[in-house]
């Protein structure tokens, strides 16, 4: 894992957020600078993606390993997915969902990282 | 001629467009989530606590009967939906309400633990938006079919 990684993954996906939720209000829908900050957003989690399926082939895994890919898998999916959820909605509730997607995304990351290196 | 056409397309297609967008999508992560958790912890853990584990499975099962039923369109789905969602009210109340008073049933926490605190309280919050998108969807083909019949 690596740890500023994650921590623009969480900046960039609150600023997204924050975003989302104003075009919401401003009854937007989801428009081509949204795409690009998702886009940018799914690059940063598969570098972060990327970084640790080598370390993890490198010899260094977690003990719970399932679990752990799991929520890999997961992260690595969300962004195009509330990408394709825009899409279908044409509305401002398309950056509605883009905005929960990006607000769950850093938890999930703090998940992933409790389950790299366990504090207890 | 059974799927109501005194209520036109747009009535159909309502549970599921604009917040009703919002909710499957909400759904499909908590579907997610629950199912995940509960059944790798079935897998790995089942004499630590099967009935809490099992009822995060439960959970998952009930949020994705719930999502399904929001993203289709048509009558069935909908009463699919209203009793999904119900169902979830009553077991985020109840299971909520037995793990902060009797907090031996459950030793391990699940998504409804502690009224959903472990998940932001989203868990309660949801079905309340869930059945009151419901309704408000079911309102507006009242008056449609009241207006255009």
């Amino acid at each position: 894992m690596v740890d500023w990684l994650t921590m623009a993954i969480q900046m960039v996906s609150l600023a997204m957020a924050v975003w989302c939720l104003i075009s919401t209000f401003r009854d937007q829908p989801m428009l081509v600078p949204h795409l690009i900050g998702v886009g940018v957003l799914w690059l940063l989690v598969l570098g972060q993606v990327g970084a640790t399926v080598v370390t993890m082939v490198g010899g260094e895994r977690p003990d719970e390993m399932v679990m752990f890919v799991s929520y890999l898998a997961t992260v690595v999916l969300l962004p195009p997915a509330c990408a394709v959820w825009g899409f279908m909605e044409r509305t401002k509730w398309g950056p509605a969902v883009i905005a929960f997607a990006c607000l769950i995304l850093p938890v999930l990351m703090v998940r992933i990282e409790q389950l790299w290196s366990p504090v207890v | 001629m059974s799927e109501a056409p005194e209520t036109g397309p747009v009535a159909d297609r309502t549970l599921r467009t604009g917040p009703g967008r919002v909710l499957v999508a909400v759904y499909a992560v908590f579907a997610l989530a629950a199912t995940a958790r509960g059944s790798y912890q079935l897998v790995t853990r089942f004499e630590e606590a099967p009935a809490a584990y099992g009822l995060s499975v439960l959970a998952g099962v009930v949020y994705l009967v719930a999502a399904v039923g929001l993203a289709r369109a048509g009558r069935t789905s909908r009463v699919v939906a209203l009793v999904s969602v119900s169902v979830e009210m009553a077991g985020v109340l109840v299971v909520g309400a037995l793990s902060v008073f009797a907090s031996g049933v459950f030793p391990d926490d699940t998504v409804w633990s502690g009224f959903g605190s472990g998940y932001l309280f989203i868990p309660l919050v949801l079905p309340a938006l869930g059945l009151w998108w419901i309704l408000h969807v079911h309102r507006l083909d009242r008056e449609a079919q009241a207006t255009g019949a």
